[in-house]
């Protein structure tokens, strides 16, 4: 795939705090690169500096083949983001298409397309102060893809959006990288992130903690945990062989498994008198592997630093 | 220098679209033609009852009476009448705005003269009436054996009057002001209401700016431009909105003013100087505009305006200190003082130089100097406080921030 974007050695700090810290990555043409990282990780920074909007103190931004920012085949949905109230929904489009130097005739049958495909139809003369929140954010969306960007930046797209919309959304962007568009998205939906990024890169306090792809993640720091319905006494658990650490919750039990462990042999070896009402056998999801380095609690950084 | 352009266009589509916009738009001129036109029609109407005054006059003062009437101007119809005192009371029942005069021996013994009215007449009926005194005064003193020569002395009375001297007298043809003075009057009234709205209009610029902010809507736009090319492009926006302003009032008022007041107004108004009184008001709008724009940047909502905020605000209203001190000399030390600070630049020397007869050339050209020096330097740190102030969602900006920013 060809690389659209590359960031290198991106470092930036407000008065004495370092924001950012040497972080490299780089986005290619038709694939979903997901960063992620708690409130604070310096996401928003990056995505702001990338922008242009930002300047970095170290690094360098590269879109390849372009010299400047190509404003102009970028579609960027900020996180804190909202519309002029008193106009009507179709002139508000046009004018952001206009920005971007996209023919209007076009403009319009996209606009009209889109509205229909958020369910906005006959909307578009409706002054945007009448819709509501998550009309708001649809028609936001839209506003980032009229121009059909080469590259498109989504920060935080489903924040306020209900399951319908957010599937909406997630087919959307789906079809968009699809069809050859390079998409960066921030996002604090771990199962959204999961099910739509090709490559993700974590962040933690302004510096690099995973990145990679999907799977290379997964199998990387996404070990395999048994989960156990059933009333066994914790010390037997623990003593059973690659268990990592339990956590136990009245009758259900979560034994951490090591990297290393072959489910299937794991699952013979099992000793014949443990209570077993349910068993799943999965790997810890995406959204524990965030939870656990946004709280310190494995020693995830250190893995990921190491790895850099 | 397209960007810009986009965001004009988008701003003045905005507002012609919008109604609080349009109603402004033409309702400025409409109040403004009200207040010319109003009051004249409540005059208009008054003088439109003459007052029946009937006369039953036994002295044989009738004509002096008519002269007087005739000489004061008063707007009666006056009539002899043989009615007598005695029914006049239920003949005025029914009538409106009319009187009853019984001018008899009484008003030469006792010096009264009674008067019977209608429940509805003029409310200045009984003032104007006092007026009729001095006829009768003269039949009184004539029958106490007065001369004549003495007569005229007596009823002359005396009175209080200003000497003028000759050339100011002449001077005095049309209505208190000459053709020169009003040669200068009309362009600089002219530029100054150009100003005035342009500048108006451009504190909307002000909301603008913080409504970017308000509505969190800055960071979509710079990813389409440069905090530059917006803040331009507002900046050229509300400048074509304030000439739309200008240009519908003066389309709205200018019939009126002519057709209220006598006076040649297109004659005056092209003149050469008229184009050195317009570059004053745009650098003016210029200087301005930037302040707002920078200073709305800053700012989330105009109603949490600090005092700092406030205060630039008023600004354009600074010219109203030195309107006094201008017209009273308009050479003099405040005067020059108004045309050297920037912010009262425009508001002083528009003042002055339609007040004054020789233009002063110098000090004009240093005023521009100042102006455009000024006016650049604010674009400048507009900029600056612009490119920050407009991403900082729902806060206002502390002066010490902003000084921080300018230094940047």
């Amino acid at each position: 795939m060809e690389t659209m974007l590359t960031i290198e050695g991106l470092g930036k700090s407000f008065k004495e705090t370092r924001v950012l810290q040497n972080i490299s990555f780089e986005v290619k043409k038709g694939e979903i690169m997901a960063i992620l990282g708690p409130n604070g990780a310096g996401k928003s920074t990056t995505i702001r500096t990338i922008m242009g909007i930002m300047y970095p103190d170290v690094g360098s931004i590269t879109f390849h083949n372009y010299r400047d920012i190509p404003r102009n085949k970028i579609g960027y949905l900020p996180e804190e983001r909202g519309l002029y109230k008193n106009v009507k929904v179709m002139d508000i489009l046009l004018y952001l298409a206009e920005l971007k130097s996209y023919p209007l005739k076009k403009a319009k049958e996209r606009a009209l397309d889109y509205l229909k495909k958020f369910d906005l139809e006959g909307k578009e003369n409706v002054s945007v102060e009448e819709l509501s929140k998550g009309m708001g954010q649809k028609v936001q969306f839209i506003a980032s893809i009229i121009h059909e960007p080469e590259f498109l930046i989504l920060d935080e797209p489903f924040s306020g959006l209900d399951p319908v919309s957010q599937n909406i959304f997630k087919e959307e962007i789906r079809k968009l990288a699809e069809n050859g568009t390079a998409i960066l998205l921030s996002s604090h939906q771990m199962n959204l992130v999961e099910e739509l990024a090709d490559r993700l890169f974590m962040i933690n306090k302004g510096k690099k903690v995973i990145y990679g792809t999907m799977d290379e993640v997964k199998t990387e720091y996404a070990n395999f945990k048994c989960t156990i319905r059933g009333e066994n006494e914790k010390s037997i658990l623990e003593r059973l062989p690659e268990v990592q650490r339990v956590e136990q919750d009245g009758n259900t039990s979560i034994l951490y498994l090591t990297n290393n462990v072959n489910p299937a042999t794991w699952i013979k070896h099992l000793p014949e008198q443990l209570i077993i009402n349910e068993l799943i056998i999965d790997r810890i999801t995406l959204h524990e592997i965030f939870i656990d380095i946004a709280t310190g609690k494995s020693g995830m950084e250190k893995v990921g630093e190491s790895n850099a | 220098m397209r960007n810009t352009l986009k965001v004009a266009k988008w701003e003045i589509k905005r507002n012609i679209k919008n109604k609080t916009f349009l109603i402004g738009l033409f309702s400025t001129p409409v109040i403004f033609i009200l207040f010319m036109v109003v009051p004249s029609f409540f005059s208009d109407d008054e003088e439109a009852i003459p007052t029946n005054v009937l006369v039953n006059d036994q002295l044989d003062v009738y004509t002096e009476l008519e002269m007087m009437v005739d000489q004061s101007e008063l707007n009666w119809n006056l009539e002899a009448t043989d009615s007598k005192e005695s029914d006049v009371e239920t003949e005025l029942i029914e009538k409106e705005d009319t009187a009853y005069l019984f001018i008899d021996e009484r008003a030469l013994n006792e010096g009264v003269v009674p008067v019977y009215m209608s429940d509805e007449i003029d409310s200045f009926f009984i003032n104007q009436v006092q007026l009729l005194a001095t006829p009768i005064q003269a039949v009184q003193m004539e029958q106490l054996g007065v001369s004549t020569d003495e007569l005229e002395m007596i009823t002359k009375g005396i009175t209080f009057i200003e000497p003028t001297s000759e050339e100011s007298s002449s001077e005095e043809s049309s209505g208190g002001m000459t053709t020169k003075e009003l040669e200068r009057m009309v362009p600089g009234a002219f530029a100054g209401f150009i100003m005035l709205s342009i500048v108006f209009t451009g504190m909307a610029i002000f909301q603008s700016a913080s409504d970017e902010k308000k509505n969190k809507i800055a960071e979509i736009i710079l990813s389409s431009l440069t905090p530059a090319e917006l803040m331009k492009g507002k900046i050229v926006g509300y400048f074509a909105l304030g000439i739309i302003q200008t240009v519908v009032s003066i389309v709205l008022v200018l019939p009126v003013i002519s057709w209220r007041i006598d006076i040649p107004f297109i004659e005056y108004l092209f003149v050469p100087e008229l184009a050195i009184l317009i570059i004053i008001a745009l650098l003016g709008y210029l200087l301005f505009a930037a302040l707002f724009v920078g200073v709305g940047a800053t700012m989330a909502d105009i109603s949490t305006a600090g005092n700092f905020q406030g205060l630039i605000m008023m600004l354009p209203f600074a010219p109203f200190i030195f309107i006094g001190p201008v017209f009273g000399d308009p050479s003099g030390l405040m005067a020059q003082i108004g045309t050297y600070i920037p912010f009262t630049t425009p508001g002083v020397l528009i003042l002055r130089l339609s007040l004054l007869e020789e233009w002063p050339w110098v000090e004009i050209i240093i005023a521009l100097a100042i102006l455009t020096i000024s006016a650049w330097l604010f674009m400048k740190l507009a900029g600056k406080i612009f490119k920050v102030g407009i991403l900082m969602y729902g806060k206002n900006a502390s002066p010490k921030e902003i000084i921080k920013w300018l230094r940047a």
